[in-house]
């Protein structure tokens, strides 16, 4: 009987790592590279965000906001001539009633006032099928599906009688790696807005109802369309301080 | 930086096909797979502490839950499938009858959140593991660090799982030509019965292609399971389910996805008599499987040298003792 005695491959994945590890090192000796810190600010028309308090959508909903949850990955610094620098492992999970969330440190990043920031709402294809991920990825989060293997890429819930559910609930989880209804964003802002290595990233709320009749749509639990549609809606809740 | 551990192997047959699971967040350590296994015994994964993965998977009928149509799980619950069976595991490209879990890492927490089966978070099973003395020593043994996280507790369930492969039975040994692989005409009879009948479905080695498959069951219209539609949610998928192995399938009863079937010999009568002609059924099943009774049991015969008794009895699979 002969068996082929099967080992998986580590050595060069190590190599790989301490290759990279050595070059993120030498090139910070080189470059004068900064720490870039951005902060995100969630509202709802300049208000903040938080929980027991009422706010009134476009569509006269009355809402509370009890949980507010989403990726923000793969930050990028594009160059004026298009060239990308991916910051390895940025992947963070934001919680707006989690003050330590709100804080993102890109340490040791090389850029220009002249550049952009490119990052996604979500979590690419990639970590969605690689298995178990860990930091804010880890499937303990509470922000991976079970039954349906996938990140909820943005998750918000709430109350309003509008919504004729038990409890009043509206819970909208929006996710979904598959095509056709991939449900990460991309966002890309001018870094212009920086000021001593500070950015803001403003999420304005408000807008993901613009366009919603809480009495009819209450309710996204799976990828899909609805949860594609509901994808496009959120770059607008997006902005920065110019 | 350097692997401590590398004392498991990972063996399989050489002419079976590459495994489909990639190892390398896993230390294929020992010490990870007996974490693995005290965690696949352990009731600390449920809610109220007292359903375990072995509560469904037992080993001496692979892995599965012998003598249930439905699994049941917490409070008496009862789920609306069957529990699969758990063997090379790491040749599977999808998981769970209707394929929803994409990857071996992440197949425990479906029963775990699952409120018919475990009822619990990930988050709080990780929150009584870092509460226990044991399992902080037995992940510092494995990571050289005591915090328990979510992605360890599932690399460690997987290291155990992963393990658990099948390439030992009789009708192995008679492929491999080996001592206690002689088959017997009617065994050999019922191989060649098995290849022009079943095997385009349930390919060897595996015994599976590993895709879905609408293998024209009646819909039981008290679960009005769709199977695979749920997922893609596309209707050319509508009753499709999972293409299971068949080894050990003598200890693996009741069968089909709902266990709606007590015997082998039920299976075959469907197969042979009340295929469901529908819109997804199987290009397979279209032209009417004819087997007489002669060769239905040249067939369960030959079943019967799926079976792996090193497999379903190798002590390093079993519940641990708990010296611990």
């Amino acid at each position: 009987m002969s068996y082929i005695n099967k080992q998986p491959k580590f050595k060069l994945d190590y190599i790989v790592m301490f290759l990279l590890f050595f070059t993120i090192f030498s090139g910070a000796s080189q470059n004068s590279n900064k720490d870039l810190s951005i902060n995100i600010v969630t509202s709802f028309d300049g208000e903040s965000i938080e929980k027991d308090k009422w706010y009134v959508t476009k569509n006269n909903d009355s809402i509370q906001i009890t949980k507010l949850r989403f990726y923000l990955t793969n930050f990028v610094i594009q160059t004026e001539d298009k060239k990308n620098d991916s910051i390895f492992n940025s992947n963070y999970l934001i919680d707006a009633f989690n003050k330590e969330t709100l804080k993102i440190i890109l340490s040791n990043t090389n850029y220009n006032k002249e550049d952009k920031l490119l990052l996604s709402i979500g979590v690419n294809e990639h970590l969605n099928t690689s298995g178990a991920n860990s930091g804010d990825l880890d499937p303990s989060k509470g922000m991976f599906w079970s039954w349906q293997s996938g990140y909820i890429n943005f998750k918000m819930e709430g109350k309003s009688p509008s919504c004729k559910t038990r409890k009043n609930k509206f819970q909208f989880h929006i996710g979904g790696y598959q095509k056709p209804f991939e449900s990460i964003r991309v966002l890309t802002f001018k870094l212009s807005a920086i000021k001593n290595n500070e950015l803001t990233i403003n999420i304005n709320i408000a807008h993901f109802f613009d366009a919603l009749q809480l009495s009819s749509q209450n309710q996204i639990m799976i990828p899909g369309k609805e949860a594609n549609d509901a994808a496009d809606r959120l770059p607008q809740l997006f902005s920065i301080d110019e | 930086m350097a692997i401590k551990h590398k004392d498991l192997f990972f063996d399989y047959p050489e002419y079976w096909p590459k495994p489909n699971y990639d190892f390398s967040k896993l230390s294929m350590s020992e010490n990870e797979f007996q974490l693995g296994r005290q965690l696949f015994y352990d009731p600390i994964l449920s809610r109220d502490n007292t359903i375990s993965c072995a509560s469904c998977h037992l080993q001496a009928t692979g892995f599965t839950h012998v003598d249930h149509d439905l699994s049941h799980g917490i409070d008496g619950r009862i789920g609306t499938r069957n529990s699969m069976t758990i063997m090379n595991l790491a040749w599977n490209t999808s998981f769970m009858w209707d394929g929803g879990v994409n990857h071996l890492e992440l197949q425990a927490l479906a029963p775990i959140s699952s409120e018919n089966e475990m009822d619990e978070t990930l988050a709080n099973v990780v929150d009584k593991l870092n509460e226990s003395k044991k399992y902080k020593s037995l992940f510092f043994q494995v990571h050289q660090d005591s915090l328990v996280t979510g992605q360890k507790t599932f690399l460690a369930l997987t290291q155990f799982v992963v393990m658990l492969n099948s390439y030992n039975s009789k009708y192995d040994k008679y492929i491999r030509k080996e001592a206690g692989g002689d088959f017997t005409e009617q065994e050999k009879n019922g191989l060649s019965i098995f290849r022009e009948n079943c095997a385009s479905c349930h390919k060897e080695p595996l015994f599976t292609i590993n895709e879905f498959k609408n293998n024209g069951l009646k819909v039981d219209t008290t679960l009005n399971d769709y199977g695979r539609m749920l997922i893609t949610q596309n209707s050319k998928d509508s009753l499709k389910f999972k293409v299971p192995t068949l080894r050990n399938i003598q200890f693996t009863a009741p069968y089909m996805h709902d266990g709606r079937f007590e015997t082998l010999q039920e299976v075959l009568d469907h197969y042979t008599a009340d295929v469901q002609e529908s819109k997804t059924l199987a290009t397979e099943l279209k032209k009417t499987i004819q087997l007489s009774h002669i060769e239905k049991v040249d067939l369960l015969v030959f079943l019967r040298t799926l079976t792996d008794k090193e497999f379903l009895f190798d002590k390093r699979f079993s519940f641990p003792n708990n010296n611990l």
